[in-house]
Parts: structure tokens; sequence; C-alpha cells
């Protein structure tokens, strides 16, 4: 390309600084632009940026839990809002998934870890112990809650037991489960539920105001339980809150923490 | 919009280059630390409780 001198120095025409439409159109292409980098700025805070400030409130939440649980001041009636009560571990998402629970499912509480639903029963407590935790962000401590499956375990520390639930039979198994998936070893304990639970299996997708889910019998409010369940929910699919995603788990081991072992489930990684 | 605040930049090319930096982290800062936390909650995309 040919170099043109402009007559005019500093001033070439292709500038138009005083077209005020050409200005009002620049304006405004710039403003929508700036608009589009914050929404991606607003998507990295929330996939990243908040995992790292949760990772923080997660850590002081767990020293201070062990803090009391060494003081021997863990077993409380009514744990405080928004303390640690217990610790979970999925070994299915590997060795080191492990997050405090802590009491409460309100956001601030949400934002340290999962949240225990109050007045659902306590760990291993006969009922259903119900925990919500964040999808995405906060530690997405629920990330992979979807590929969950049957018999996987979710063991829960609380201050004298560990507690080992495994999932329910997912939709669709219950039929020969005795003779099919159910003969597998992790499976042992693990068997459709009769009677009034019998409508309840591992993983549900339900609408945000089916809170029947966390009931004492799932889907069954008012009714007395028999059996020791936990349940888990998290939002679903991810990124939105369109749905609920529901894991249901039954108690088939306790261990007194006395007696200064491991569960197998977790050593094992079963 | 952004040709204005550059030409209202004072001091050298280097030196502009360095201001304007320091406005976009001031800019991102801000919205990290006050506007996101702030909208969060009232967005709908992460409730993940039932009922």
């Amino acid at each position: 390309m040919s170099h043109v001198q402009s007559p005019v120095r500093g001033s070439p025409p292709s500038r138009g600084r005083r077209d005020p439409v050409r200005t009002t159109v620049r304006g405004l292409g710039e403003l929508l632009l700036t608009a589009g980098l914050v929404v991606l700025l607003f998507v990295f805070y929330e996939a990243y940026v908040t995992d790292w400030t949760s990772a923080q409130k997660q850590r002081q939440a767990t020293a201070k839990l062990d803090d009391t649980w060494r003081n021997g001041r863990g077993l409380v009636e009514r744990p405080v809002h928004g303390a640690g009560i217990a610790k979970m571990y999925i070994p299915a998402f590997g060795p080191d998934f492990v997050f405090t629970v802590l009491q409460g499912t309100d956001q601030d509480v949400l934002a340290v870890g999962p949240g225990h639903y109050e007045g659902t029963a306590g760990p291993g407590q006969l009922g259903n112990f119900g925990v919500a935790g964040h999808r995405v962000g906060k530690g997405s401590p629920f990330n992979s809650l979807d590929l969950l499956a049957s018999c996987d375990a979710i063991v829960v520390e609380a201050a004298d037991h560990w507690y080992v639930y495994r999932v329910l039979p997912l939709q669709g198994e219950s039929d020969g489960w005795a003779a099919g998936k159910g003969t597998q070893p992790q499976c042992r304990g693990v068997a459709p539920l009769p009677g009034h639970y019998a409508n309840v299996v591992g993983k549900t997708i339900v609408l945000p105001n089916q809170v029947d889910v966390i009931a004492p019998v799932p889907g069954q409010p008012g009714r007395s339980p028999v059996n020791r369940l936990i349940t888990l929910t998290t939002c679903n699919p991810q990124f939105s809150a369109r749905e609920r995603l529901i894991v249901h788990g039954v108690l088939v081991a306790s261990y007194r923490k006395a007696d200064g072992k491991r569960p197998v489930e977790l050593t094992a990684g079963a | 919009m952004y040709s204005w605040i550059w030409r209202h930049l004072p001091g050298s090319r280097a030196v502009k280059l360095l201001e304007a930096l320091l406005l976009v982290a001031a800019v991102v800062a801000l919205l990290m630390l006050v506007a996101f936390p702030w909208v969060e909650p009232r967005l709908p995309f992460n409730d993940v409780t039932a009922g």
C-alpha cells in the first residue's frame, strides 16, 4: 500500500470525530462489548472465584469442628446454626473428597460447605438426614452427584460415630435386584425398601418445590420413619435452578470412633 | 468511550498503557469484590435446596 501524505496533518478524514451518529454508534458498540465481557467475568467468578473463597471458609469450619471434637464437645442436642456438625466422605469421588457439613441451608451456610436441613434427622438417626450442597462454584461439593451409582458409599463422620450410607437402587434396578446387582459385595445391606418406602429410589430429579424428598419417609410427609436414610440435594441441571437432583441412601453400617479404626469403606475405596 | 478515556489519560504512551491497565484492574476488582457478591444471591440459578 502506498503511503499518501494527508494535506492536513494530524486529522485524517477517516477519524470523523465530530460526526455525532458515528460517535453514538461506536459508544453503543463499546458498551455492548463491555457488557458481554462483564457477563463472562461473572461466569468466571461464579465457577472459580467462589471456589477459592469457599475453600478458605471450609478450611476454617473444618478446623473448628476438629477442635470441638478434640475437646469432647461434639455431642450437642441442637447444633448451632452455621456450625460444623459432621464430615462427609464420598469415596467414589476420590480419596480426597471430604467436606465439613454445617447446620442450616441458607446461602451463607452453603457458601462454606454442604448444609444440614434443620429439622431433619441428624447423622445416623432414624428418619432422613437431609443435606444440600452447591453444584457449581462455592467448592462445588455436589458437582458430580449425578455420577453416583447405586451402592456407592456416602460416609458420614459425626462426633462419636462413623455412619456408612449407600445409595439405594436406582430407577429400574429394583426388578431382579436380589439376583442381579444386589449380589455385588459393595451392595451388602442395600435393597429396594419395602412398604411406604417403595417409591424411594437412589436418584431422582424433582421440581424445586418438592420439599417432601427430605421428609422422614421421602415423598410421604407426616409418616413415621422406620429406616435411617440420607438425602442429598443440589441444583439440576448444572448452571440452572430449574430442578433439583436428589440422591437417597440408606444406612448400612456404623462404627464407634472410640474403637479407633477408619471404616473399611474409606480405606478400600469401595 | 475507550478512545475518550485514552485521550484523557496523561503522560507518554507507556505511562498511558500502565494507567489503562490499572483502570481495568480496578474495575475487575470492583466487580469481583463488590458487585458480583451483591448480585449473586439475587440470581436464581444456584439454589440447591428443596422447598
